[in-house]
């Protein structure tokens, strides 16, 4: 059962952290667990909502990153467990929690293309 | 529907003439929405279901405005529905009221056409369930309401159908008919006829078990269900069902192998017609899941096909199967348009048809024959229609499936020849329709799926590019007696919107890029245009307000399925920043996501 995460993009009320519990991601830089967290990115059919890539579809991009709900390891592995509104799934009832750490791997090892905020048309 | 998994490289891969006569409720009771086999007939200037009439025609009897005068067409008021997305369907004018469901969270407006500024009467916001946006396939849309017997009745995109007071905005009933947790949502408008509200679900990219229900109007309550794969008891193909070219029992059953048609898709979530003398309900159905065709092999009857059957208990009449084995998601939910035409000679009760596969079908709607079958865009999937078969010549070149790898260049892409969402209009005056088309080609990469119940079930990856041209859509006219195109607008992009035919002989459609346009609806030529404020995907509407005079409605609001193919059209979402699409990079340049309802007149 994972700990209550917390995410470091909120707000701390009276700037004062709630307590919570972290989560390290045991795969972490493992190539190998970043292959297989392909597969089963595919073989969970996240692509079908998130693309071929994790480019965006349905879902939102996940290696552009930008984040809605925390892109930290833990805030990750928290989204695919747990779900999200707006149509998140929650997978921790299907998968173990070494292929969520996997999934994480493999999205952490996409190269995270330069953030450019502008989109020109003209010269 | 339609979805398309991107490669890194793809996403980015009668009474009309005269003034204007408020009916009383009693009168719109008796009026018969019925508006003949040729969409003319009694026509009181309102819009109260989504084709206009049973026919599903979208063609008004209004002649205020003209080719000659369309020139001087304004706008006199606009509306933010407060929703970014996909505005698809059309507003409903009733009795001085004019009626607009939004995409999700799904807010029904009804503003007082009578009242200067037209301020609304009442505002409805149902209780839907967020979860709804990520389990619909291609953006949180609607496509409209259906008012019959002083209700309004329309879906909510979690799975439920409302009927709402017409006066008062109550809530009357509210009904679960789909299921989430399977992978069912419910975008598409209600049909009515007599007490039976008949729904069906989106979910062809879920691999639902698709269906068609009725409802009954005074209560909500369910009558009957009947299934558009499966045993004949549950498709309800009994002792009435006699297919033309089909034969035998269990025909939805056998043509799949083992319980694929269990999650083999076949949605119900375009438009609906019928024939009150033939006592018929037309309906398509959509694509058979998973896209991956190699696993589920036969001919998977009745997906990508069209349904007769009887209001009353659902019972299977006829059903004709456009694209047997659908290999290219190929779904048959645009509307079934019913009209009289003569063919070689001969008047027939016909049902017009254009495809997602590109073919466009002119069908005897009594027996299900086809009569013409003709492309009416680029097509190489199939080299024509067979005849004596009804079925397709497949160019199996083109066939799809994970043991194929990338099969290259399939025209229409999946987006189809013509969108299910943007339905056609018919004008008795010229004997043409009016066809929003598309000219993409697609490569079509098929790949195994696992079916997860509630997650997506798809398996192929379909890069797009422009077909031969260059111009991504054409608005054009067809003559379906023959199975020929008599003239056409190109577009730099798909076109994407439903249109209007009026006795004016004019046209009116909008484009993905925001223009809303009117045409001459013989020659084709532009008359007018008007930049709406965002890509339109909606339909227009025509209709006498309480003034006398005519006025035209249309919704801007890009989105379906150029929310996912166009990602830089929206702007609400700092954590979405996704580059254009690589077959159009431009469409961005000129459109971003909005809500507005306009109204145009003299």
């Amino acid at each position: 059962m994972p700990p209550a995460v917390r995410s470091d993009a909120h707000v701390f009320a009276g700037g004062v952290a709630p307590p919570a519990g972290t989560l390290s991601n045991p795969f972490a830089g493992d190539r190998q667990a970043a292959g297989d967290g392909e597969r089963i990115f595919r073989a969970m059919n996240c692509d079908g909502c998130h693309g071929g890539g994790a480019l965006g579809w349905e879902g939102p991009s996940l290696v552009d990153g930008r984040w809605r709900y925390g892109g930290g390891d833990g805030e990750v592995f928290h989204s695919i467990y747990y779900g999200r509104p707006r149509g998140m799934p929650a997978y921790g009832g299907i998968l173990e929690t070494d292929g969520i750490w996997k999934i994480v791997t493999y999205l952490r090892a996409q190269p995270v293309p330069q953030d450019v905020p502008t989109e020109q048309w003209t010269p | 529907m339609t979805w398309q998994p991107s490669t890194p490289r793809a996403i980015f891969s009668s009474l009309d003439a005269g003034v204007f006569m408020r009916p009383c409720r009693i009168l719109l009771l008796l009026s018969l929405p019925w508006a003949g086999a040729q969409g003319q007939g009694r026509d009181d200037g309102q819009w109260t279901m989504p084709g206009k009439n049973y026919a599903s025609t979208r063609y008004s009897t209004l002649t205020a405005i003209t080719a000659a005068n369309v020139a001087r067409l304004r706008p006199v008021w606009s509306f933010s529905t407060g929703v970014l997305g996909g505005h698809e369907g059309q507003p409903l004018v009733v009795d001085g009221t004019m009626y607009v469901v939004t995409p999700f969270p799904n807010v029904l407006y009804a503003f007082d056409l009578a009242q200067e500024g037209y301020p609304l009467k009442w505002k409805y916001r149902p209780d839907v369930s967020a979860t709804s946006v990520g389990i619909a396939c291609c953006d949180a849309i609607n496509r409209g309401a259906f008012y019959t017997g002083g209700k309004i009745v329309y879906n909510l995109l979690d799975g439920h159908t409302v009927a709402v007071d017409a006066v008062t905005g109550k809530e009357l009933w509210k009904t679960q008919i789909a299921d989430m947790t399977r992978g069912e949502t419910t975008p598409m408008a209600p049909f009515v006829v007599k007490d039976r509200v008949i729904v069906g679900p989106s979910g062809g990219e879920f691999g639902i078990h698709g269906w068609a229900k009725a409802l009954d109007l005074a209560t909500g309550r369910l009558i009957w269900t009947a299934y558009n794969a499966g045993p004949d008891s549950a498709v309800l193909a009994g002792a009435a069902f006699k297919p033309f070219y089909d034969k035998g029992p269990e025909l939805a059953l056998k043509t799949w192998e083992g319980d694929a048609w269990q999650t083999g898709g076949v949605p119900v979530w375009g438009w609906l017609s019928y024939d009150p003398e033939l006592d018929l309900l037309y309906f398509g159905t959509g694509n058979a899941a998973p896209y991956n065709a190699e696993q589920r092999p036969g001919d998977n009857k009745w997906a990508s096909s069209v349904l007769a059957r009887r209001p009353e208990d659902g019972a299977l009449v006829w059903a004709y199967q456009f694209t047997p084995h659908e290999n290219w998601d190929y779904d048959a939910n645009a509307e079934m348009i019913l009209v009289d035409l003569t063919i070689q000679g001969r008047l027939r009760k016909t049902l017009v048809h254009f495809d997602k596969n590109g073919f466009a079908y002119t069908l005897d709607r009594v027996t299900g024959e086809v009569l013409v079958a003709e492309p009416f865009t680029t097509v190489t999937w199939a080299k024509r229609v067979d005849r004596a078969s009804g079925r397709p010549v497949v160019d199996t070149t083109r066939l799809t499936g994970a043991s194929r790898g990338n099969v290259r260049d399939i025209c229409p892409s999946l987006e189809g020849g013509k969108t299910p969402v943007a339905p056609a209009a018919y004008s008795p005056r010229t004997g043409l329709f009016y066809v929003a088309t598309n000219n993409l080609c697609m490569d079509f990469e098929a790949s195994a799926a696992a079916h997860i119940a509630g997650t997506p079930y798809i398996g192929a990856s379909t890069p797009y590019h422009a077909g031969p041209g260059g111009h991504m859509g054409a608005f054009i006219a067809w003559d379906a007696r023959v199975g020929r195109k008599v003239w056409e607008i190109r577009e730099p992009y798909p076109v994407w919107s439903g249109s209007v035919a009026t006795a004016g002989d004019v046209v009116f459609y909008g484009t993905l890029d925001g223009w809303f346009k009117a045409a001459d609806a013989r020659s084709g030529k532009v008359l007018w245009k008007f930049k709406v404020g965002s890509g339109v995907v909606g339909c227009p509407i025509t209709y006498r307000g309480p003034d006398g005079k005519q006025y035209v409605a249309i919704y801007a609001g890009i989105g379906g399925d150029w929310f996912l193919l166009s990602g830089d059209v929206r702007s609400d979402d700092p954590a979405d920043v996704r580059p254009p699409a690589d077959f159009a990079p431009n469409l961005a340049r000129h459109t971003s996501q909005g809500g507005i309802v306009w109204i145009f007149g003299l």
